[in-house]
């Protein structure tokens, strides 16, 4: 710009003076590019690429996401393994392989890409095998992994389409055997690998003593170690929360569904006691069972749950609400895998129901235009 | 309280250049000068080949009762050639090439403002902005006179927009550090024009130095109040700042100045005090020049029209082979399909990367409903579900998701792990959407 430099004192004050401009103040000339000329210089090719913007992207991928859901699970997985044996590894082990191939034969059938590297069927593998006793005949996680990878998860047009949640759906299916998934280990007498389902020293779960017999002989702190009988991802509540909290660090999950679920379940065992004082019956409401499982790691499932923040309160709410429900008055003495099916069938509804009002409306109702 | 908004994203900020002093590239060996460089009508050419045209001189002329703003040469020189091509956004612009002839001679209309502020009326002020083509110079390009004008009598704050949220671009940032003046005194005229006496100075908090920088300067002034804002993209954006400054939400189809604000970007202040200071029209901005394809990521004060490869060249050449060239910032700037397009009046940053930052793969996988683009959404809308919508091709659908209010940020499109162009689709439908209305 060769103009003169004719910083007007004619246009004067307004306020306070005109500032006395520093024509390009020199600060520090460092930091000017690290690396400078390496000698060698490129020029433009002839074709540019171009796209619409943004041109930047965050490094999550569907995959790193269900490699930390995979990670947070594994600690209260080995501890199943510590607690009833090697053979709750084999169920493990078996129930990741066969979900991974349902999930690749699946999608080869039907002339699909292969999804296997997204990780998502090998969290449904080990989700069903944390769901499932340590007592299962080996070929039941394998029955399981088919009935969640293909029939709840593939038919519904795979990842993301599913209604309810893959493992869930099929532990209620194993259902079908009652005996066998009835049967649970006892804590730290450890079944081998090659012990047959009726070799299993079998014990009642926490909240089966408490329904048939009204009493519990476990203390509160054998369940939050998991020193107790259950499924074999169940028992560990305190592995199972720093899973949790690992979750939430790296922004896998949101606190809503677990906080309003443990704390509906909380609340109305506070309220309503079934055995002892208000705060052992809460506590043991909260540790016992598969509450911590089920609303850490598979009422968070994104495809199984709604969208929205206060979607995601209503929802834990309700979940905490059945499962009460059910462990109170129904048949069966947990309800957990039952009120989170029975709520994943209300997601689309409270997803609609809890749409956000969009920045700069009142009242948020949906224009609907017609035409 | 913390000034800052609902949605949003942190973003890696790539501010590479902050410390990198502006630089004067004065002499380009021509400048392609488009005759649309804001939002309205393009201009009307006032030059023909082989005219000599000197820096300053209006080559484009906006068409009657259109909205618009002027068109200045940035340098003295022939017109070698006027042709139609195509912009980033894939319109055809017509485009004035000047040969540019090294002598920097200024046209006579370049005239200092003759008259003392305080005598300066509203009317004068708005002709000033009008003639030196001035438009929102953070990359929207509407005409700020028009944006004067229209907030006459409505405006009572005016806000200074030095957010900068998009990565890498720091050419805000070094304008506050070498000349907050400028800014400072191009919102005095504007309060002049106005006859208000409220300015807010913006300036997200990861730029402590320029906020001291600004409150040195507006120290024990009543008229001047500098606010930090929380470092979250798009807190540039205007309905996120007026919502951060005055937790007003600014309806859709409204203007800033139903709400008693008029927002100018920094550099455009800058630009209307050169007017008047300097009689200077439009003709210069300064350009963050960065990627890892740039030799010396630096700022340049250059020409509007300048192009591409020229200043590429000036900031040392390539290092490595481009594969992408932005012109914006890498949440909302247009990718180039040349490298012979130029800067304009609105372009902020040329950022020019390698295949390894500008990946030609788009995965489009199946939506797993983590609900990142609902929450990373500043204006609280529902991606996902606009976007099963468009998939499917129900624009209504889309409608009723209020598909229209989205400002396309990008923020959806950057955070989903499925790799799921949300933004795109949506900018896609309204685009469709758009055209439907006019049937």
């Amino acid at each position: 710009m060769s103009n003169n430099k004719n910083v007007s004192p004619e246009i004067e004050k307004l306020g306070t003076e005109f500032l006395v401009g520093e024509e390009y103040i020199r600060e520090d000339e460092e930091g000017m590019a690290e690396d400078l000329a390496t000698g060698m210089r490129f020029h433009f090719p002839e074709l540019l690429r171009v796209s619409a913007a943004p041109h930047a992207k965050s490094p999550i991928t569907t995959s790193s996401i269900m490699l930390d859901v995979f990670v947070a699970l594994l600690p209260a997985f080995i501890w199943g393994v510590f607690v009833f044996g090697l053979r709750a590894l084999v169920i493990g082990a078996v129930s990741v392989l066969s979900a991974v191939l349902f999930e690749f034969l699946f999608q080869k059938l039907m002339g699909r890409e292969n999804t296997i590297t997204d990780l998502s069927a090998a969290v449904t593998g080990l989700l069903l095998a944390m769901n499932l006793s340590s007592a299962v005949p080996y070929w039941m996680p394998v029955v399981g992994t088919f009935f969640a990878i293909v029939v709840v998860k593939g038919i519904f047009g795979g990842l993301g389409k599913n209604i309810v949640n893959p493992a869930l759906a099929a532990r209620v299916f194993l259902f079908a055997w009652p005996a066998e998934m009835n049967t649970f280990g006892t804590a730290g007498v450890r079944a081998g690998i090659l012990s047959k389902s009726a070799d299993i020293v079998a014990s009642a779960t926490p909240l089966t003593q408490i329904k048939t017999e009204g009493t519990l002989d476990a203390s509160v702190f054998d369940l939050v170690i998991g020193n107790v009988g259950g499924c074999i991802g169940e028992v560990s509540a305190l592995l199972l929360i720093a899973g949790g909290i690992y979750l939430l660090c790296r922004r896998v999950i949101t606190w809503q569904i677990p906080v309003s679920y443990i704390g509906t379940v909380a609340l109305l065992g506070l309220l309503f006691p079934r055995m002892g004082a208000p705060l052992e019956s809460m506590l043991t409401e909260i540790f016992a069972g598969g509450l911590m499982l089920g609303a850490i790691f598979m009422a968070t499932d994104y495809v199984t749950s709604p969208v929205t923040g206060s979607g995601k309160l209503i929802f834990g709410i309700g979940c905490g609400l059945i499962t009460v429900l059910i462990r109170r008055f129904g048949g069966y003495s947990e309800g957990v895998s039952f009120s989170i099916l029975i709520m994943n069938l209300l997601v689309w509804y409270i997803d609609k129901l809890t749409m956000p009002r969009p920045f700069g409306t009142k009242g948020g109702k949906v224009n609907v235009k017609k035409g | 309280m913390k000034y800052t908004f609902k949605g949003g994203i942190h973003v890696n900020d790539h501010k590479h250049t902050a410390k990198c002093q502006v630089k004067l590239f004065a002499d380009p060996k021509k400048v392609v000068i488009p005759m649309g460089q804001h939002i309205g009508a393009p201009c009307v050419c006032l030059v023909k080949k082989g005219d000599r045209v000197l820096a300053g001189q209006k080559i484009g002329e906006v068409p009657e009762g259109a909205l618009g703003a002027p068109v200045h040469s940035s340098v003295s020189g022939t017109v070698e050639k006027i042709e139609k091509i195509a912009d980033g956004r894939g319109m055809f612009v017509e485009c004035v090439t000047i040969t540019n002839d090294f002598q920097n001679e200024l046209d006579p209309s370049v005239q200092v403002f003759p008259k003392k502020l305080s005598d300066a009326t509203t009317e004068e002020i708005i002709t000033i902005v009008k003639e030196a083509g001035i438009v929102g110079m953070g990359g929207a390009g509407f005409p700020t006179h028009v944006k004067i004008s229209s907030a006459v009598g409505k405006a009572t704050t005016i806000i200074v927009n030095s957010a900068e949220c998009e990565p890498y671009l720091t050419a805000n940032y070094r304008l506050m550090i070498e000349r907050p003046h400028e800014i400072i005194n191009g919102a005095k005229i504007l309060m002049k024009a106005l006859g208000i006496r409220n300015v807010i100075i913006a300036v997200e908090d990861n730029k402590p130095a320029a906020i001291r920088k600004m409150e040195k300067l507006t120290e024990g002034s009543e008229n001047f109040k500098v606010v930090a804002l929380k470092t979250k993209y798009p807190q540039g954006d205007e309905r996120r700042l007026i919502y951060a400054l005055t937790k007003k939400e600014l309806p859709a189809g409204k203007l800033p100045a139903d709400l008693g604000c008029v927002i100018l970007n920094a550099e455009s202040l800058s630009a209307i005090y050169t007017a008047f200071a300097k009689g200077l029209p439009s003709i210069y901005r300064i350009v963050t020049v960065d990627g890892d394809c740039v030799a010396e990521p630096s700022n340049v004060l250059v020409p509007v029209g300048t192009t591409v490869s020229e200043l590429c060249d000036f900031c040392g050449g390539l290092v490595n082979l481009p594969a992408k060239v932005i012109s914006g910032g890498p949440m909302m700037g247009v990718s180039l399909w040349s490298p012979e397009l130029p800067v304009t009046k609105t372009t902020s940053g040329i950022l020019v990367f390698s295949e390894r930052h500008a990946p030609a793969e788009v995965k489009d996988d199946a939506c797993i409903r983590c609900g990142r683009c609902l929450r990373n959404c500043p204006s609280s809308l529902m991606p996902l579900n606009i976007v099963a919508s468009i998939k499917v091709g129900d624009l209504d659908g889309a409608a009723s998701y209020n598909v229209m209010s989205c400002v396309e940020c990008g923020c959806c499109s950057y955070g989903c792990p499925a790799g799921i162009p949300l933004v795109q689709y949506i900018k896609m439908a309204k685009g469709e959407l758009r055209k439907k209305m006019k049937r």
